[in-house]
C-alpha cells in the first residue's frame, strides 16, 4: 500500500474529517481509481467497527466516519460510474420499518444509515408500519433482509405479526428476517421467529454482510 | 456550587421514581428470571430507602403470557414497600392486571400510577374505572387526523401534553397532582435532530402555563447518557455528570419529577462544570455537529 492510501485509512480512522475529504479528493483529482478509493474508505470503516466493538469508539465515531465516507462516496461514485457506465454496486437490498404501534425512529435511521454506507441498498419505510403495508413493500421491493425495529414492548408481538404475515404470504422463504431496539435478545427473537437479533447498528451491517455479502 | 444550588442542597430536588424493577437492568432481569422474590423485594426497599417516592415496575413481556408471575412479583414488591407501584406496560391487559391486583392499603392509600397514556393509546383512559388512578402522559408522540406521529418540537410535545392532560381533568375527574407528562428524554448520542433542546424548551412551555398548573413533569433520566462511555473527559462519571446536567437546567423551568435510580446522588452543577458546559454546547448544535461536541464529553 502506498505512503497516501495510508494516511487516508489513518485519517478516517482517527476521525481527522477535513483532513481525510482532501485526501482522496486529491487522489481522485489525480486520477486515481475511485473503486480503489473506496475500499480504502471501507478498510478504515472496518477499523472503525471493531474500535467500537472493543469501546474504543462510540456511536459518533461511528456516524462521523459514516458521513466522511458518503461524503467522499459523493464525490468518488460518479466517477465510477462514468467508467461502469452508470451500473449500480450495490451489495443487496435491505428493508427497514418500525413496526406497527411504535413510533420510535432513532435507532432504525441509524441503522439505514450505517447500512447505506456499507453499500446496501436500503429502503426505509418508516414508523408504525401496518402489517400490510410491510408484506406489500416485501413484494415490491424484494430484499433479502428485512429489518423489524421497535423500542416498546408491545412492539414484540408487532414484530411477531408481521413474521407471521410474510410467512402466510410465502415471502418468508425468500429473505432473512432481523429485528431490533430496545431490549430485544434471543427469547425476543425467538418469540418474533425472526432469524436474529441485532443490539446496535454494527450488528446490523455485520448481520446483512453475513448473509448477503459474504 | 451556585448559590441558588447551595441553598437547595438539603431539601430534595426532584420527586424520584425508581426505575430499578425493570428487566432492562442485568441484575433484575437475573432476579426475574430465576424467581428471587427476595431480591427483588431488597431491591424495592433499597430504592424506597434511598427516597424513591414511587416504584417504575415491569417485569417485560413475560407479564403479557404469564399474568400469574406478574401477580406474584407485584404482591413480593407492594409486601417490602409501602411506597405506590408505577406499572408500567403500554399494553392495556397487562395495566388492567397490574391494577387489579394493586393494594392501596399496602401503600399507605396511595394511588399507582399508570405508566403510560398518550392520544395513541386512549382507550387505556378506561382503567381509571378499575381504581383511582395517577397517570403517566406520554406527550411525545399525538394523535392527528386518527395517526399517530412522533412529537419533535417544544410546540408538539407542550401542545399534546396540554390537550391531553386537560383532557383527563375536564373529562375523567383527575386533578392536576394525578398528572406526570413525561417528556421523553432522548440518548444523546444520537440526538441529531435536537430533541432533547426540544425537551427542555417543552418544559419551560408546560412549566409556565397557567392552566398546567400543579401538574407534574418528568422525563426518564437515564436514557440521555444511552451507549456513552463511563467516563468524562475530566475524569469523572459521565452519565451520572450527564443526568445532573439536564436536571441542572430542567429543574428551573419545572421539571419536578424523574424516573431513575435513587442512589445516583443527584444535584444540580455549578456553571464551570465540564460536562454542563459541554452539554449546553451540544443543545446548540445540529446535524452531525451534534456528534462532533458529544465525543468532547469524553475525548478532549
Amino acid at each position: 500500500m502506498i505512503e497516501n492510501e495510508k494516511e487516508l485509512i489513518e485519517a478516517i480512522a482517527e476521525m481527522r474529517e477535513e483532513e481525510a475529504f482532501a485526501l482522496a479528493k486529491g487522489m481522485l483529482d489525480r486520477g486515481e481509481d475511485p473503486v480503489r478509493v473506496l475500499e480504502l474508505c471501507r478498510e478504515a470503516m472496518d477499523i472503525v467497527g471493531k474500535r467500537f466493538e472493543k469501546q474504543e469508539y462510540f456511536l459518533p465515531e461511528l456516524v462521523l466516519a459514516g458521513e466522511m465516507l458518503e461524503n467522499i462516496g459523493a464525490i468518488a461514485k460518479p466517477l465510477i460510474q462514468e467508467k461502469s457506465g452508470g451500473a449500480s454496486n450495490k451489495l443487496g437490498r435491505v428493508l427497514i420499518g418500525t413496526v406497527h404501534g411504535d413510533l420510535h425512529d432513532i435507532g432504525k435511521n441509524i441503522v439505514t444509515f450505517m447500512l447505506d454506507i456499507n453499500g446496501f441498498e436500503v429502503k426505509d419505510i418508516g414508523i408504525d408500519v401496518p402489517v400490510a403495508k410491510f408484506v406489500e413493500e416485501i413484494q415490491d421491493f424484494k430484499p433479502a433482509v428485512v429489518g423489524l425495529s421497535g423500542f416498546l414492548t408491545l412492539a414484540f408481538d408487532s414484530m411477531k405479526e408481521t413474521v407471521q404475515a410474510i410467512e402466510a404470504a410465502g415471502l418468508r422463504d425468500q429473505m432473512k428476517i432481523m429485528i431490533g431496539g430496545g431490549q430485544v435478545d434471543e427469547a425476543v427473537r425467538t418469540y418474533t421467529g425472526a432469524d436474529a437479533y441485532g443490539i446496535n447498528a454494527v450488528a446490523a451491517v455485520t448481520l446483512c454482510r453475513e448473509w448477503i455479502a459474504a | 456550587m451556585t448559590e441558588s444550588s447551595a441553598s437547595k442542597a438539603n431539601a430534595p430536588l426532584f420527586t424520584v421514581i425508581g426505575d430499578r424493577i425493570n428487566p432492562g437492568f442485568k441484575s433484575t432481569k437475573a432476579l426475574l428470571e430465576s424467581g428471587d422474590m427476595a431480591g427483588i423485594q431488597a431491591l424495592a426497599r433499597r430504592q424506597a430507602d434511598s427516597g424513591a417516592a414511587a416504584l417504575d415496575f415491569t417485569v417485560g413481556p413475560r407479564a403479557k403470557d404469564d399474568p400469574d408471575f406478574l401477580v406474584e412479583v407485584i404482591r413480593a414488591v407492594q409486601e417490602a414497600v409501602s411506597v405506590p407501584l408505577c406499572f408500567d406496560y403500554p399494553e392495556h391487559e397487562v395495566q388492567k392486571v397490574c391494577l387489579e391486583t394493586y393494594s392501596p392499603d399496602q401503600a399507605g392509600g396511595a394511588k399507582p400510577i399508570i405508566n403510560s397514556m398518550a392520544e395513541t393509546r386512549w382507550h387505556m383512559v378506561d382503567l381509571l374505572k378499575i381504581r383511582p388512578c395517577r397517570v403517566m402522559l406520554m406527550a411525545s408522540e399525538r394523535l392527528e387526523d386518527g395517526i399517530g406521529k412522533p412529537n419533535k418540537t417544544a410546540a408538539e410535545i407542550a401542545g399534546t401534553a396540554k390537550r391531553a392532560a386537560l383532557r383527563l381533568v375536564r373529562e375523567h375527574a383527575l386533578t392536576p397532582d394525578d398528572i406526570i407528562v413525561d417528556v421523553s428524554i432522548s440518548a444523546l448520542i444520537a440526538d441529531t435532530v435536537g430533541l432533547n433542546r426540544e425537551a427542555l424548551a417543552a418544559i419551560g412551555l408546560i412549566g409556565s402555563d397557567p392552566e398546567l398548573s400543579g401538574i407534574h413533569i418528568s422525563g426518564g433520566l437515564s436514557n440521555i447518557a444511552q451507549q456513552l462511555p463511563p467516563k468524562a473527559a475530566d475524569g469523572s462519571d459521565l452519565k451520572l455528570q450527564l443526568e445532573c446536567a439536564f436536571l441542572t437546567l430542567a429543574r428551573p423551568l419545572g421539571m419536578d419529577t424523574v424516573l431513575a435510580t435513587p442512589w445516583r446522588g443527584f444535584q444540580t452543577l455549578p456553571e464551570d462544570n465540564y460536562v454542563l458546559g459541554v452539554f449546553k454546547q451540544v443543545l446548540q448544535a445540529s446535524g452531525t455537529d451534534v456528534l462532533r461536541q458529544v465525543r468532547k464529553l469524553y475525548r478532549k
